[in-house]
């Protein structure tokens, strides 16, 4: 039910905390709408988890690449879409060549306040309004963004709004109001909010819903709450983990493994289900916006299973 | 060198350096380790202050107050009986006043100081220039350095999307800022205001088509005004970044880099560590942050009792999962940090990750006194 509310639109941009695991949302976020028979862009910006590494593919570059079926990943970086804006801009090679070499170019451009952010943005938005040139379909019927980290992911919702005022005439400032207009349209876009069970993640959260809601005038559909522990003990199986805990019970559980450990690993368990409990009723009280939470995985490395098992939780959710 | 412990150099930059800076990726625990450093550094008897650029004030979060100011706050540490002389202070740090700060302290007259901040592009850019945070974040170093109210400062790196930005940013603003070759560029702005372009050169003339074009003429003359009022400030700046830049290279000065024990976040760290050794910055140590324990060895260290206790089947069945799972982890943790060891050979300070949320005064004095050595006992 709360996957329907967020994939009602064609735009959804995941924000939250640094390590929080965006990244792993947004590609699990792709798998569960291909399951429902979209085609997918995920728009990654520079991060350390690349999405076609996870799935077991290189990294992904500055086009397109389909990494599943139905399933395509980029990786924007500011400079790169900037210097192909200047070659469509300036079509003879040679020339625009000479701009991108310009010290001008180089160091103005590159250094230029907002700049970079617009352009990102930009580059999203003729993503999701590109349409097939025959069939005259949208080339993706969702396009996921996986933004920089809460403070950077603010400063980059900022821009248009900004760029609009600093820009009020040309292309330029055009463009800046047609990407904010992209930003506001609630039928359209959406934003989806990442956080872990803890203190500072859902904090961040929490005032990241608040200002961008006032200063971008965006809309949120969801909080996802990742890395949850759930129960996995009965509550009278738990009561036991922490009398035969405090009463220093041991002995052998099974081969190689004495009881003290596994009591102790018990109660880890016990306390980490617990805290869980309380962010998800802090996030509930906090924010009137319907919850996701998805497991904690004991996984080494995220892999397609890992995905696949949290894109089936978010299809149940 | 060999018998020395993990956390004994940051044990001895915490009583005898005058800056540190905490530095990492996203997510790892930078602003909880600077705060508990503070911490720590207050105990050891030094009047230590903790600086933190921060949009969503982590800081006040952990410190236990509701906000923080851009003033430095004492924090009331009273019950964890600091050493003689001991103290912490924190303090926010607000990029668009520590800006108007620089400007008003560069300007050669009031004029000039007025014709900035009201200027268009400086009020909507300011807080938005790209690096100007990392940047801010220097300046006020540098202007911290010499408050003599405090031993020690400790300064908590914004959350850069890269944390070797904030190492690049002073070099990237003043590129920007660097109006000689805009001026070259710019030209018939800089001289008459007037809205033509006059060709300087063919490139110069193409990019700043390109600019009229796509940006419009108002921005444009509002970057020349701009970059006008810039002009005779650029040294001063210029100045004060290689100030900074000395600063930090001092023997006074340290880095601590901090790292989840996440792939990224390691690669991250090793990274950031090679930059510094280029640069020749001093280093002073790893922080790794919420590892998980081992229940292996924890249990290894229990007591052994006289008559073992027999659990239920079932009980026992998930216990044991449990247990695994929780080893695996622990496990493939230490692996990948075993192996930022070996790539640096530099000590590693290892936090295991508390049963409890660290956002409080009292959880910041266990995480801090976890990175150090113990005393050795009497």
């Amino acid at each position: 039910m709360v996957l329907d509310e967020v994939l009602r639109r064609r735009l959804v941009i995941l924000s939250g905390k640094g390590g929080v695991g965006k990244s792993t949302v947004g590609l699990a976020l792709a798998v569960a709408a291909r399951e429902r028979g979209k085609r997918v862009l995920l728009v990654e910006m520079d991060t350390a988890l690349e999405a076609a590494r996870v799935l077991g593919r290189g990294p992904s570059g500055a086009t397109e690449t389909q990494v599943m079926p139905g399933v395509f990943t980029v990786n924007l970086d500011p400079r790169g879409v900037m210097d192909e804006y200047v070659r469509r801009m300036v079509p003879v090679d040679m020339l625009a060549r000479r701009v991108l070499e310009s010290p001008l170019y180089k160091r103005f451009f590159a250094a230029a306040p907002g700049l970079p952010e617009l352009m990102l943005l930009g580059k999203v938005m003729t993503l999701e309004e590109a349409h097939d040139r025959w069939s005259r379909k949208p080339r993706y019927d969702l396009v996921i963004v996986d933004a920089p980290a809460t403070g950077h992911g603010l400063s980059l919702l900022r821009v248009p709004l900004a760029a609009s005022k600093a820009v009020p005439v040309g292309p330029v400032g055009h463009s800046a109001r047609r990407i904010q207009a992209m930003l506001r349209d609630e039928a359209r876009t959406t934003l989806l909010l990442v956080a872990i069970p803890e203190e500072m993640a859902v904090t961040e959260a929490v005032e990241f819903h608040t200002t961008a809601a006032r200063e971008v005038g965006i809309h949120t559909s969801a909080v996802v709450l990742n890395a949850c522990h759930e129960r996995r003990l009965t509550e009278e199986q738990e009561a036991e983990v922490l009398r035969l805990a405090a009463a220093g019970a041991d002995g052998t559980l099974a081969r190689g493994v004495r009881l003290g450990a596994a009591l102790a690993a018990g109660r880890r368990h016990v306390r980490r289900r617990k805290l869980t409990r309380f962010y998800q009723g802090r996030l509930r009280k906090a924010l009137p916006l319907p919850l996701v939470c998805l497991p904690y995985l004991f996984h080494e490395e995220m892999d397609v299973d890992s995905i696949r098992t949290l894109a089936a939780r978010l299809e149940a959710s | 060198m060999r018998d020395r412990r993990p956390g004994d150099a940051l044990a001895e930059a915490l009583s005898t350096r005058r800056i540190l800076v905490v530095c990492g990726s996203g997510g790892v625990g930078k602003t909880t380790t600077a705060a508990a450093l503070a911490l720590q550094a207050a105990l050891l008897g030094r009047r230590t202050l903790v600086c933190t650029i921060d949009p969503s004030r982590r800081l006040a979060t952990s410190l236990g107050l509701s906000q923080l100011s851009t003033r430095p706050r004492r924090l009331d540490i009273a019950r964890f009986r600091p050493a003689e002389g001991g103290g912490a202070w924190a303090m926010t740090l607000d990029t668009r006043s520590t800006f108007d700060a620089l400007i008003a302290r560069h300007a050669p007259d009031e004029a000039s100081r007025q014709r900035i901040l009201g200027n268009t592009f400086y009020q909507q850019v300011s807080s938005a220039l790209a690096g100007s945070h990392e940047y801010m974040a220097m300046e006020k170093l540098l202007e911290l350095s010499a408050d003599e109210r405090f031993d020690l400062v400790i300064l908590d790196t914004p959350p850069t999307r890269h944390a070797l930005d904030f190492l690049e940013a002073p070099e990237r603003m003043l590129s920007f800022l660097d109006t000689s070759i805009l001026r070259y560029f710019l030209k018939p702005y800089f001289v008459a205001g007037r809205l033509t372009l006059k060709v300087v050169t063919r490139t110069g003339a193409m990019a700043m088509k390109l600019v009229d074009r796509y940006l419009g003429l108002q921005f444009l003359q509002d970057l020349s005004e701009f970059f006008l009022a810039f002009e005779g400030m650029y040294d001063g700046f210029k100045e004060r970044a290689a100030r900074v830049h000395e600063l930090l290279r001092s023997p006074a000065s340290g880095f601590v880099l901090v790292a989840s024990p996440a792939r990224p976040a390691l690669d991250e760290a090793l990274f950031f560590y090679r930059r510094l050794r280029e640069k020749r910055m001093p280093f002073v140590s790893f922080v790794v942050n919420r590892l998980h324990p081992d229940p292996g060895t924890l249990g290894a260290r229990a007591p052994g009792r006289a008559s073992p206790t027999q659990v239920e089947p079932e009980l026992a069945r998930r216990l044991l999962e449990i247990y695994k799972d929780q080893r695996t982890l622990a496990r493939f943790e230490r692996r990948s940090v075993a192996s930022l060891e070996v790539d640096t050979r530099e000590p590693l300070i290892l936090v295991p990750e508390l049963e409890v949320d660290v956002h409080d005064l009292r959880g910041l004095a266990e995480v801090g006194g976890s990175m150090l050595p113990r005393k050795a006992p009497a």
